[in-house]
């Protein structure tokens, strides 16, 4: 359903991303991996539509610092210059990384905001199947998303993006500093996820945490795609196993 | 005495909350500080007052068109000058202020100056509270007032685009993963504070008339509400509201009303010598913390 084809992105002069090809199928799980600043969150970013939003803004004000070249297809229609807002409606839903939320809503108003895109009614059956999905959300539901921990955080942020209805679910690096426990949490809730037919694109710097609900992945290093195949071709790669799967 | 400063104090909070709510409103939802309020408010009173006595329109009828005119110059106003400089501050306020000047000197320019220009009153007469007595047009104003406060969190707690605009206004970019549109969102922000800014010009103005001051005035007191309150809170608003409503009726009793502007700036350069932050810079971080 996703085909990025030679996407490459500068900012000013700094290459962020170097020709840069993947592909996501329907009902897949796949994993990019890269250690920081290998070009993943700009890859999400262009993907759901954020860098050409800043470019926007960027050229609006007078400058012309970004770059970006090559292709984005969603099921079959090139959507580079597509605004984020349409993309969303189309089904790409990006969750940023760092468990972004509205810190000063409640966990049930960041849910509402979240239904922007969609009917009333068709919001709050979707907040009702979040709430199954992570239970540990129910009694947080009037509590401020700006006081909940790390993790409930992470939760809640998922929950915004299958608000908006996705189709291809974007997660930058969600399991980033959390504890065993909830990672295995969110992992669990992928699969949950792929189970309702959406297909993910996730993000990791360190394989091993999602490598079990994986069908493919992808390694990338300043830019540029490394290697790629199934998470059993990852593992026979000597120096992917050791930088990704620490072993 | 004492009932009466009570009184009159609150009624002319009211009025400086209700001035300064759309001005507030629009920075709130998109961090865009609307220095045009004072120009708008004088264009929502003097349209108002064209389409009532040129155009012979029904008084509702010219209120309501005058409000969705001002809407719509607010709309205009960041289509056409603000879109290019959001995010910075500078150039927003530099670019706001200057229209709202514009708007002001044309009237004047156009001989918009005499005290011909004044709007009817929604009801004659008057009623005594504990005293002190206040005509019908205050109590509207009041009314008005309580009223915008509901429906405006209604809006911003129970409505698709209000929970939206919010979504924006504490983080832009996942908003913009959630589909919510920042360039429109900002737009609508300006427009809707520049409709409820003609809301208070139309139910206030009719307890005086619509001189190129009054603008001026308004322009001043946005100023200092947001050197006082600190813009974001609606707390803040009403706080400073009151701060500087009671200064005035105190001022206006014990020295005389001349010194009534005085209020404004004088708060606005202790507030700003003492406290830079704002009064309440220090609520917001004990909020943040609870
Ligand atoms: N808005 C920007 N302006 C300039 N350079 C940027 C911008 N965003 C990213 N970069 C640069 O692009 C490169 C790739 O960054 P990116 O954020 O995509 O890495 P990442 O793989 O997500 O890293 P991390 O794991 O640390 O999140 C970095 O060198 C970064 O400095
Ligand atoms: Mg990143």
């Amino acid at each position: 359903m996703l085909k990025v084809r030679n996407l490459s992105i500068f900012y000013e002069n700094a290459l962020a991303l170097n020709s840069m090809s993947l592909d996501v199928n329907a009902g897949e799980i796949v994993g990019l991996f890269g250690s920081n600043s290998a070009g993943k969150t700009t890859l999400m970013n262009t993907v759901a539509g954020l860098t050409l939003d800043l470019k926007i803004k960027e050229e609006r004000k007078g400058g012309e610092r970004i770059t970006v070249t090559g292709q984005v297809n969603f099921e079959g229609a090139d959507i580079l210059n597509v605004p984020p807002s349409h993309r969303v409606a189309q089904g790409i839903v990006l969750c940023r990384e760092r468990h972004p939320v509205f810190r000063d809503s409640t966990v049930d108003e960041n849910l509402r905001i979240s239904g922007y895109t969609r009917t009333r009614a068709e919001t709050r059956a979707r907040i009702n199947q979040v709430y199954d999905l992570f239970p540990h959300l129910v009694r947080l539901r009037h509590r401020r998303a700006g006081l909940l921990s790390g993790g409930e955080q992470q939760m809640l942020a998922i929950g915004m993006t299958l608000v908006a209805h996705p189709r291809l679910l974007l997660l930058d690096e969600p399991l980033l500093g959390l504890s065993p426990a909830m990672q295995g949490e969110i992992v669990r809730a992928m699969k949950d996820i792929r189970q309702q037919g959406i297909a993910i694109l996730v993000t990791e710097q360190y394989a091993r945490p999602i490598f079990p609900v994986i069908d493919r992945g992808y390694v990338m290093e300043n830019g540029t795609l490394i290697t790629s195949g199934t998470g059993m071709e990852l593992m026979d790669n000597p120096e992917v196993k050791s930088a990704y799967f620490g072993m | 005495m004492f009932a009466s400063i009570l009184v009159n104090g609150l009624v002319n909070s009211v009025i400086l909350i209700l001035t300064a709510l759309g001005f507030s409103l629009t920075f709130g939802l998109s961090r865009v500080a609307n220095f045009a309020v004072g120009g708008l408010y004088l264009f929502a009173g003097f349209a108002a007052w064209i389409f009532l006595r040129i155009l012979g329109l029904p008084y509702a009828v010219a209120i309501l068109l005058a409000i969705i005119l001002t809407g719509i110059l607010g709309a205009i106003i960041y289509q056409v000058l603000l879109v290019r400089v959001r995010g910075i501050e500078l150039s927003e306020v530099i670019a706001t202020f200057a229209v709202g000047v514009a708007i002001l000197e044309t009237f004047r320019w156009a001989g918009f100056v005499t005290y011909e220009f004044n709007l009817p009153s929604f009801f004659k007469g008057r009623l005594e509270i504990l005293g002190t007595v206040i005509d019908y047009q205050r109590l509207i104003v009041i009314g008005v007032g309580l009223f915008l406060a509901v429906a405006l969190w209604w809006f911003t707690h129970h409505t698709k685009i209000g929970l939206g605009l919010r979504g924006i206004a504490q983080d832009e970019h996942t908003a913009l993963t959630l589909g919510i549109e920042s360039d429109w969102a900002a737009m609508l922000s300006v427009a809707i504070g520049s409709a409820l800014t003609a809301v208070a010009a139309v139910v206030i103005l009719p307890l005086g008339i619509i001189s190129i001051n009054v603008g001026y005035e308004v322009l001043l007191l946005a100023i200092a509400v947001s050197v006082l309150g600190g813009l974001e809170s609606t707390v803040g608003l009403v706080i400073a509201g009151l701060i500087l409503g009671y200064a005035q009726v105190l001022t206006a009793n014990f020295l005389g009303p001349q010194w009534m502007l005085v209020v404004y700036l004088a708060a606005i350069v202790t507030v700003l010598a003492v406290r830079p932050s704002g009064l309440l810079g220090r609520f917001k971080e004990i909020e943040e913390r609870v």
